[in-house]
């Protein structure tokens, strides 16, 4: 299992999603992808594209407007 | 839906994430600021009443995280209309909404549909124009006009310089409107369809209409989903 930090820091909507779409298409099953973003209208549209593809997920807040998304691989 | 793996992550990171500052003292600050502009407005009756409902619209955009932007961007980008279908719902309830208002307006006998509450307007090449470079614009800027407000209004940095050219977009519009309108929007018709079919056709066609399309969203949405 790896692990992949995305930076998106200061990337608007659909930038992260995209991101996240080109990495996860190189990982393999069973690895975690780390995003950190500081706009939260992307964490809506990561997730719930993650969501309809099936993967697990999860999010935190780390304070000060920024976030990390939390995305296993697992189809 | 977590996963182990995420929480032993989750977990493992938490050591490194520093608490931010307490927003309370800030959230305080701006109520108070939001009762001294209404206090403020208090002898205009409309002002006030705008404030009001200015403020309860942009709660509403802010918490439901409503995006005009993805709505129309990912059904062709992920094929996720989930947002689209929210759209499709807000103008489903403002068709109910303004069929009242324009039969108030019916009744108090105001006949020239320009002069009615809601964007009634030409119709013609203009407004497709308009809709290209707007929707266009608004997926590289991330955001239209209320979202943008939304994300300044929050603090996020890089909308600052949206709005800057949003505002530098609309001073060179209303600057040379006469323009557009000499070359097209006068010449254009507007279309008000109570006056062809009637108020309840009117109001049946369009609910159809927008249901047609709401049936029609919901089934791209799970075609393109891969779980069921």
């Amino acid at each position: 299992m790896a692990e992949y930090y995305l930076d998106c820091m200061h990337e608007a909507c659909p930038i992260p999603l995209l991101k996240a779409l080109k990495q996860l298409s190189k990982m393999e099953i069973g690895d975690v992808l780390i995003m950190g973003t500081d706009h939260n209208c992307s964490i809506i549209n990561v997730v719930e594209w993650v969501k309809k593809q099936g993967h697990a997920y999860d999010y935190v807040a780390l304070g000060e407007g920024e976030w990390e998304i939390y995305i296993e691989k697992t189809r | 839906m977590s996963s182990a793996k995420i929480e032993a992550i989750k977990k493992q990171r938490q050591v490194s994430h520093t608490k931010g500052r307490n927003q309370v003292p800030y959230g305080l600050g701006v109520v108070l600021g939001a009762v001294i502009m209404l206090w403020a407005f208090h002898s205009q009756e409309g002002r006030s009443l705008q404030w009001i409902l200015g403020i309860l619209m942009g709660i509403t955009l802010q918490r439901s995280r409503l995006c005009f932007t993805a709505g129309f961007r990912d059904p062709i980008l992920v094929g996720s209309t989930k947002v689209l279908k929210a759209v499709l719902i807000g103008l489903i309830l403002s068709t109910l909404g303004f069929y009242f208002l324009h039969l108030q307006s019916a009744a108090q006998g105001i006949a020239d549909p320009l002069q009615l509450p809601g964007q009634i307007y030409p119709v013609g090449i203009h407004t497709a124009l308009g809709a290209v470079v707007f929707g266009a614009a608004m997926v590289l800027a991330g955001g239209c006009a209320s979202g943008t407000l939304v994300r300044v209004g929050e603090g996020y940095a890089m909308q600052l310089i949206v709005l800057i050219g949003f505002i530098i977009g609309t001073l060179l519009g209303a600057r040379h409107y006469e323009f557009w309108d000499l070359m097209l929007i006068s010449k254009a018709p507007t279309i008000y369809l109570p006056s062809l079919l009637g108020y309840r056709s009117t109001l049946v066609l369009q609910l159809l209409v927008l249901s047609l399309f709401y049936y029609l969203a919901h089934q791209y949405d799970r075609a393109h989903s891969m779980i069921q």
